[in-house]
Parts: structure tokens; C-alpha cells; sequence
């Protein structure tokens, strides 16, 4: 499987003014079908068929060998162009009926941060006992292959979109289509998904040093770890102190360990909106959400204070989720 | 491998089939392609082939267009023109060379391809035969797999690729069929290109020279077919009139532009009785139209007249096989009415010419009294005299009718009615020279009568007052055996020579006979399908009336119907997998057994559930269950599941 955006030779690059069209259409054809369940079986009613490119040359090619065998009254030559002929209106409905029954699924998007690629699955699997070949997804002008799909087969394509901006990536449209036979015709069937997924926002680049860590008592303290207390060994995280990595135990082993002091057990840390030192509510969110991302990676636990919101410390993959989606979400009327 | 940019190689899985399918396409062309064509498209397949394994560079741009100039200046040398069939087939085949040297991408074999049907298309143009149907379904097959293993990217098994154009080509026929047959076909063309063939066309001529030619090649290749209505004429009988020759310079006889002659019929007094019959010729490129001496009704409709010296002709040349039907009276008298004129034209001879023959016809006037007379005596001279019949006379010098009355005495048909007519001319009777075939041969496959190339004849007719033109054939007097019996007693001996074969063949004279039969049916029911047979086939199918409006109505219904079926068709091939065998015969089990299967019940606790409720079927529940289980999900065995069977119908029975 491969996702690319310009595998397609010029003539069959869809132009400004069918993107347009397209999108008229494909809004008329929401209108027409409503929102899909995130489960749907193409059905033949709403799968839409049109000549490519190298349809238009076949059909102008048979013509003029229609007007030739007219001319010679050559009755060989009919038959040559006839067949033809034939084999355009087989295609025309081998193409459309190679969509028919088709599943489409949603399988899920996976969060992201702005700046970064979401990646929406989509599940596309063929009940029938035969073959479907030369199968696309395709968005906008970004065109995904999936080959072929055997009898039976299912298989998951990534639509990638952009995540220019934090908040809710939905794809509104997105559409399966087909080209074989010889790509004469082009049949598609747009979905109408109620797909989205989250968008983080960016991690700042250059953040201030996020406030001091806390102990279970309240008493502050500046290094994040106590030292006090060996309490064992983990696995050595990218941020962590040279002075804290258990060169013996890697001498002996070969795998990098931090040591863990039980002082750390009970210190936690407050990310306060109000006390970010940023101005611009995007330029915290985006320091804030270096911090949690930071904290995360070195296991901390961590409490994120919003206005109007707020999230006790705790870590994990769970709490980062709710954390980070609820800075995605901050203020957004969506 | 260079290091510049070359080939991505990404042609590889496709190029081949493309470059395959045009080179089936351009078979049926080579015999008449000239030599540098063929290299050319050649040299280039096998240069693009390796180019995309070796991952070289394609040539750049500036030598692309002089090639393609080269090419263009090359067909024109070649042909003198750019138009035609010859000249046509080679450009495609030029251009196809040259695409292939730009092909990068997948749009460009799609230009390859759409060059490979129109290369079958010429060769169709060029000719018909009995192979050239299948020879086309191949062509498209193999141009359509191309096509379809263009458009997977990925590999894919061939196999599948020959089986995917295959099938969707099957889908196709019926169309095919359907339009063939219900397509309106029109008389006359849009417009006339001239269909060269680039053969030299075989038979009569509208010129004659007996001297020039020292050798008449006994061509087998068919002139015409006809298909009589009632008993066949005999032999005798059998005088085809194609032209009329009446101009001589002393050396060449030469027929006129062909003109109506509006008064030429008025002039025949038909005798006896007639013969209807059907002729099929194949095409000459020429105007002149074979019957049976002499015509009395044709078919109005298809542009054939009878010119002045009644003889029949057709506006168009007869770029096609041509069909039509006639009426012929074997025995006629033609009107004496002839203007001075006319009788001077007729008795025109060059001055000084040929002196010998003609003062000798001048000398046996003078002696013979009559002018009917002086006919018998000619032809006695060349009956009596040892004159020979030959089909490889001497050639003749200056004077041509002198050398060979006087010196060679050995000459063909055309030797006799040359020298014959001259003679008459010089005496002042008015004649002229008919050319046609003579006689023909009954092929008892297909109860109809081949006239062959070999069979051409030339005679002679001339004027009398009282009598009007009539036929006298010279060539009669000498070998009165070609003329009574027809020329097939001798050929069946030497069928089979051309082969290698000596001893008279049979088998291999049933063999050619039933060949030419399959091709006459050929041409009669595919070939000449034009207005007429489809007018006929569709009154025969019951339509009243045939015109193109009904045509199109009932096609268009047969398309819309066809194509409804053919979608079925292909929806039943993306129907769901049928469900398991084994499931079927459980349902049935559990149907009989009279209980219902909860969401997630196992078979297993289904048993024992049925065995709870009815104590008399616990063995029959446990004996079906352990059998499903066993051939849904054991090892594939055909013997389990007609166990399993055999169990659910007890079952069921005892019920």
C-alpha cells in the first residue's frame, strides 16, 4: 500500500475546475445520502460512474472505426469495432459493480499534535467470493492505493491529512473508487463518515523550565527526584541525569538504567495555566503541552490546572490523553 | 547502469505485453511492409526492451523528431503518397516504432495500444479471410491483457490477467453479435479512398498485346462465384463477357472509357430461355461487371448499367466483393442496325501494319464469294493448319499478327481472336475483341460454380449485315476441347503438383474444393452483409419493411436487454461466498429437532440442551453434532460432510 499524491499521469490529475465540481457534487450527494454510519456497505445507487481520459480517446477511437467500416462496408471491421464497443459497455459495468458490496469502515485515528500528519484508517474489506481489483481511496487529490483485494480480504488504508491547527480534524468526505477494468471508466462512491479525531497543540519549541516539583506535603524541593532512597532500577529515559544511570549494572548488561530514588514516589508537579510565563494563550498551551509531553516521557506525576478545569496529578497514557485533549479542546466553541 | 537518470524500470511487468501485442497486430502487415519498416519497428522494440532493463537513457527529443521526420520522408518515398491502406499501415507501424522510443509512462502504452487496434483495423482494410476472425478476437485479446496488466500496478499472476480479458471479451460478444447484425449498413460511402492493396491485380486487363506476353500464368485464384438458380448451362454455354476491346494500333487492342449505351439493350432479341443466377466477384478495382453472354436484368440498385457494346459495368469500381443478381438468355440475336460510322470505327487498321495478313484476308475475301464465307474459311484455316494451342507461345516482334499467322503459328486465346479479328477487319467486316472467362468449374461441396483466373478467355465478334454482332471464337477452331469440355478433366491430374505432389491427388482436390466451399459461405453470410442480405435477413427474422429506424429500435432494445444480463452476470460473480455446506445441513437439524440456537450457544451445549428436552434424540443430537464439528472445522474431507448428510436426512425422516 502506498500513499501518494501525484502517481497519476497529468491527463488524469483532476483540474481546479473538477476539484470544484467534485465538491459540488460530492455536497449534493451528502445532501442525498445523509451521513454515513461508520460502517457502511456500498450499495449500487450511490456509487457514480464517469469516463476517464483514456475512455474519451477509446470512445472517439471506436467512432472513428465505426465510420471507417461504414465507409469500406467492411464487415470485418465492424466486427473489430463493435467488439469494442462491447468491451467499453462490459467495462462500464465490471468498473461500477467492482464497488458494489464493498465495506467501508471507520477504524480509527490516532491523536497528533499540529504540525504533524493524522492518519485516518479506514477499513476496507470484500465479502464477495471474488476479486476486487485496482481499488482507491482517494481525498481531495491525494490518492491511495490498494491494489487488489482478495475474495474475503480485508485491509486498512491510511488517509493522511495535515493537523495544521489544534482542536477536532474531521474528514467530512472521502471517497472509495476504482478503475478497472482498463481504466475506461471511473466509478467512485463518496462516504460521508462523522470521522475526527484530536489535535494537540504543538509542543513549544524553546519552553521556559516548567515549575518545581512537590512533594506529597507541600514542601518544595529542587530537584524533581529525592535522592535519599535507592528504590530500584528502570529502564533509562531520554532527559534523564548521567548522574542517575547505573554505569555498573550497563557494564554488566548493556541496557541503559536509570536508578530511582523513592523520593520521587511522592513528588508531583502543577502545570498552572495562569502561571505560564506566555502572554498568548496559544504560546501557553503549546509551553504547557511541552511539559506534560516532557513529564510523560520521564514517568512524573503531573497535575494540569486550567481555567475552569482541572486534572490531578497523575501519569500514564489515560491521564496524558485527557490532559493534552483537554488543552486541544481549551476555548475552542467546537 | 548509468548514473545519469535512465529508465525507472518501472515499465518492466508491462512493457513487454505492450510490445508483445503490437507485434501481433503488425503480422498480417509484413508481407506487404516494406523491408526498412520492419527493421525499424524491430529495431525499436527490441532497443525500448532493453532500455528498460538495462536502465538506459531514452533518446533525447532532437533525435526523436529527426527520426520521425526521416520516417515521414521514408513512407512517402516508399509509397508516393500518404493515403491508402499500404501507406497508412506503414505509418502506424512507423509511428509505433517511434512512440516506443518516448514511452515513459503508462499514458504513452495506452497510445501503443490504441496504435495495435488500429494496425488490426488496417489489416482488416486489406483483407478478409476466413482466419482474419479469429485472427482478430486474438489481436484483442492480446492488446486488451496488455491493457490490463498495465493497469496493475502490482504484479499479478498472468494467468489472471489472459482470464480477466477473456471473460470481460465473452461478455462482449453477444453486443458484438447483436450490432453487427442490427447496424444499419448504408450503400455508398462517405467518401472514396482507394483501397491499394499493393498487390498487382491478377485477371483481365483493358488492354491486350499477344505478342508481349510469352507466358499466360494459370492463376487458381478465384474470379467470381455464381450460384445458379435453376440447371447449369453447359460449358458451351458458358462465355462471362467482361470487356470489349475495339481500339488496335497494330500491336494492342484497347477498350474506351465505358459509356451508357442507352439504346444497347433495345438492340438484343433475347432467344430461348433464360438463366437467373447470382454472381459473386471478387474485387478487381475496376469497372466491369461479369455476365453471362448476354445479359437481360440486373439488380437496378446497385449502380450497374450496360454500356455500348453490352457489356455491363458499375459506377464504382468493385473495391469490395461484389454481389448481384442476373438474368442471362444464352442464345440472342443483336439488331444489324449499324451507322457507317460505326462500321468504319469497327474495321479501323493502322496503315501499314501486319501487311502480310492483311493482304492475305484480302486475297480468301476475294476467293471466299461471302462474307459468311470467308468466316468458315478462317476458321478452317486455323483448324486445318497446323496451328497449336499453347500457353507458351514465342514472342512475337514488329508486326505481331504476321510473325504469328505466317512464322510461330503457337499462341493462346489471344493470339487466335487477335489475328481473327484483324483479319476481318482487313477484309471490311467490323469486329472486335471480347474479353471474360470461359467456362468454370462446379464445386460439388456447395453446389455452386468457381470461374478462376485461368479460366479468362478472349474472343472474338463480328458484324454482318442480316446478322448483327455475333460470337465467333477462333481459338474454338484450334482446341475445340477447351471450349466443349472445359478446362477441369485435365486439371484434377495435376492438382497437387503445386504442392510437390505428381500422382493425381484426390483427397487433395477435395481437400482445396471444400476450403473454397467454407470460403464462398464465408463471403455469402459474413462478407457481403451489406444492405441487401441485411434488408433480406431482416425480413427473414420477420420485420416488415426493414429500414434503419426498426434496425436501430430492435438494437437498442437487444443492447439495454444484453446489458442488463451481462450486469447480473457480473454481480452474481461479487455475490457473497456461498455458506458452508455444513452449516446448511445443521441448520436443517436444528430446524427438525425443533429448538432454537441462542446468540453465542455452542453447538456442544445445543446437543446437550436437545438431549435435556427429548431423551429419544440425545444419540442422534450427539452422533450430527460430533459429525458438524468434525467436517467444519477437521481437516477438509469430502467423506464427513456425506456422513453429516446422510445423518441430518435420517433425522429429518424420523421426524
Amino acid at each position: 500500500m502506498s500513499s501518494t499524491t501525484s502517481t497519476f499521469p497529468d491527463f488524469l490529475q483532476p483540474s481546479a475546475y473538477r476539484r470544484k465540481a467534485e465538491a459540488r457534487i460530492g455536497r449534493w450527494a451528502k445532501a442525498r445520502q445523509g451521513t454515513d454510519q461508520s460502517v457502511t456497505v456500498l450499495q449500487s445507487r450511490r456509487i457514480y460512474i464517469l469516463p476517464t481520459g483514456v475512455g474519451l480517446v477509446f470512445g472517439l477511437m471506436t467512432f472513428t472505426m465505426l465510420l471507417g467500416s461504414m465507409n469500406y462496408n467492411n464487415n470485418l471491421s465492424f466486427v473489430l469495432t463493435f467488439l469494442l464497443v462491447g468491451i467499453g459497455f462490459v467495462a462500464m459495468h465490471q468498473c461500477q459493480r467492482n464497488l458494489v458490496g464493498l465495506e467501508v469502515a471507520f477504524a480509527g485515528v490516532d491523536p497528533v499534535f499540529a504540525g504533524q500528519v493524522a492518519e485516518f484508517r479506514i477499513a476496507i474489506t470484500n465479502h464477495s467470493k471474488n476479486r476486487r481489483p485496482h481499488l482507491q481511496v482517494y481525498v481531495g487529490n491525494t490518492v491511495s492505493h490498494i491494489e487488489d483485494l482478495e475474495a474475503g480480504e480485508s485491509r486498512i488504508c491510511n488517509v493522511e491529512m495535515p493537523a495544521e491547527r489544534r482542536g477536532r480534524i474531521s474528514l467530512d468526505r472521502f471517497a472509495i473508487r476504482t478503475l478497472f477494468p482498463f481504466e475506461l471508466f471511473r466509478a467512485w462512491a463518496w462516504l460521508h463518515m462523522d470521522l475526527s479525531g484530536s489535535v494537540y497543540p504543538q509542543p513549544a519549541a524553546g519552553a521556559p523550565e516548567p515549575p518545581p516539583t512537590q512533594t506529597a506535603h507541600g514542601h518544595r524541593q529542587h530537584d524533581a527526584r529525592g535522592e535519599e532512597d535507592f528504590a530500584g532500577l528502570r529502564k533509562f529515559h531520554v532527559g534523564d541525569s548521567p548522574r542517575h544511570v547505573a554505569w555498573k549494572a550497563y557494564a554488566r548488561t548493556g541496557d541503559l538504567l536509570s536508578k530511582q530514588f523513592s523520593g520521587s514516589d511522592t513528588s508531583s508537579q502543577w502545570f498552572d495555566f495562569d502561571q505560564v510565563p506566555a502572554n498568548d494563550i496559544e504560546q501557553r498551551l503549546s509551553v504547557l503541552t511541552r511539559w506534560i509531553v516532557d513529564a510523560d516521557r520521564t514517568q512524573r506525576d503531573y497535575g494540569l490546572r486550567l481555567p475552569g478545569e482541572e486534572f490531578s496529578p497523575a501519569h500514564g497514557d489515560t491521564h496524558r490523553h485527557r490532559c493534552l485533549e483537554a488543552l486541544a479542546f481549551f476555548e475552542e466553541a467546537s | 547502469m548509468s548514473k545519469r537518470s535512465g529508465t525507472d524500470g518501472s515499465l518492466l511487468a508491462s512493457l513487454p505485453w505492450t510490445l508483445g501485442a503490437l507485434m501481433f497486430s503488425i503480422l498480417p502487415h509484413l508481407p506487404y511492409l516494406p523491408p526498412w519498416v520492419t527493421a525499424a519497428f524491430l529495431g525499436c522494440s527490441a532497443w525500448r526492451w532493453q532500455v528498460e532493463r538495462k536502465r538506459w537513457r531514452l533518446p533525447p527529443a532532437w533525435i526523436r523528431v529527426m527520426l520521425a521526420l526521416l520516417c515521414f520522408i521514408g513512407v512517402l518515398a516508399s509509397y508516393e503518397s500518404v493515403s491508402g491502406v499500404g501507406p497508412g499501415s506503414a505509418l502506424l507501424a512507423v509511428m509505433a516504432a517511434l512512440k516506443m522510443l518516448e514511452t515513459k509512462s503508462r499514458r504513452d502504452q495506452f497510445v501503443l495500444l490504441f496504435i495495435s487496434i488500429f494496425l488490426i483495423m488496417s489489416s482488416l482494410l486489406r483483407e478478409q479471410y476466413l482466419w482474419s476472425l479469429p485472427y482478430l478476437l486474438a489481436g484483442v485479446l492480446f492488446t486488451m491483457t496488455a491493457w490490463l496488466r498495465m493497469a496493475d500496478v502490482r504484479k499479478i499472476v498472468l494467468m489472471r490477467s489472459i482470464g480477466t480479458g477473456a471473460r470481460l471479451i465473452a461478455y462482449a460478444l453477444p453486443l458484438m453479435i447483436a450490432m453487427w447484425v442490427f447496424f444499419p449498413r448504408i450503400a455508398t460511402p462517405f467518401w472514396a479512398v482507394p483501397i491499394d492493396t499493393g498487390m498487382a491485380s491478377s485477371g483481365l486487363s483493358d488492354r491486350m498485346s499477344p505478342g508481349d506476353i510469352s507466358s499466360l500464368s494459370l492463376s487458381n485464384a478465384v474470379a467470381f462465384r455464381v450460384n445458379f438458380d435453376g440447371a447449369v448451362p453447359p460449358p458451351k454455354q458458358l462465355y462471362w463477357r467482361g470487356l470489349v476491346l475495339y481500339g488496335f494500333n497494330g500491336r494492342t487492342w484497347t477498350a474506351g472509357e465505358f459509356t451508357i449505351g442507352s439504346h444497347a439493350q433495345s438492340e438484343i432479341e433475347y432467344q430461348g430461355d433464360p438463366v437467373s443466377y447470382q454472381v459473386t466477384m471478387e474485387p478487381t478495382r475496376q469497372h466491369w461487371v461479369l455476365s453471362l453472354d448476354v445479359a437481360f436484368d440486373w439488380d437496378r440498385e446497385q449502380q450497374i448499367f450496360m454500356a455500348s457494346q453490352h457489356q455491363l459495368a458499375r459506377m464504382h469500381p468493385l473495391d469490395q466483393r461484389f454481389s448481384y443478381e442476373l438474368i442471362s438468355y444464352p442464345s440472342y440475336r443483336i439488331d444489324d442496325h449499324l451507322s457507317s460510322y460505326s462500321k468504319d470505327f469497327y474495321t479501323r487498321l493502322p496503315a501499314g501494319s501486319n501487311p502480310r495478313t492483311v493482304a492475305l484476308a484480302k486475297e480468301m475475301r476475294k476467293q471466299a464469294g461471302s462474307a459468311e464465307a470467308f468466316i468458315k474459311r478462317v476458321l478452317r484455316k486455323f483448324n486445318t493448319e497446323t496451328f497449336y494451342y499453347t500457353l507458351e507461345p514465342p514472342p512475337l516482334g514488329s508486326d505481331p499478327v504476321d510473325r504469328f499467322l505466317f512464322d510461330t503459328r503457337r499462341g493462346f486465346c489471344e493470339h487466335y481472336a487477335s489475328a481473327f479479328a484483324v483479319m476481318m477487319r482487313a477484309a471490311g467486316i467490323p469486329s472486335r475483341i471480347v474479353l471474360g472467362y470461359q467456362g468454370g468449374e462446379m464445386n460439388p461441396m456447395g453446389q455452386y460454380m468457381i470461374v478462376r483466373q485461368a479460366d479468362a478467355h478472349a474472343w472474338t465478334e463480328v458484324w454482318l449485315p442480316g446478322r448483327g454482332w455475333y460470337r465467333v471464337d477462333p481459338t474454338a477452331a484450334v482446341a475445340p476441347e477447351r471450349i466443349e469440355e472445359g478446362r477441369y478433366g485435365a486439371m484434377r491430374d495435376g492438382t497437387g503438383a503445386g504442392w510437390g505432389l505428381n500422382s493425381p491427388s484426390e483427397w487433395l482436390y477435395r481437400v482445396t474444393l471444400t476450403w473454397d466451399a467454407l470460403n464462398a459461405q464465408w463471403n455469402e453470410w459474413i462478407l457481403a452483409y451489406g444492405p441487401e442480405n441485411q434488408g433480406r435477413f431482416m425480413e427473414w427474422l420477420g420485420m416488415e419493411e426493414p429500414d434503419w429506424q426498426k434496425m436501430m429500435l430492435t438494437l437498442v432494445t437487444l443492447i439495454v436487454v444484453l446489458v442488463a444480463i451481462i450486469s447480473a452476470m457480473i454481480m452474481m460473480r461479487y455475490r457473497p461466498p456461498q455458506k458452508d455446506e455444513a452449516v446448511r445441513l445443521y441448520r436443517k437439524f436444528i430446524v427438525a429437532a425443533g429448538v432454537e440456537a441462542a446468540r453465542g450457544e455452542t453447538p456442544l451445549h445445543l446437543a446437550s440442551r436437545i438431549g435435556r428436552d427429548n431423551a429419544t434424540a440425545t444419540g442422534d443430537a450427539d452422533r450430527i453434532t460430533a459429525l458438524y464439528l468434525d467436517s467444519r472445522y477437521g481437516p477438509p474431507e469430502p467423506a464427513s460432510l456425506r456422513q453429516l448428510q446422510g445423518a441430518v436426512e435420517q433425522f429429518v425422516q424420523q421426524r
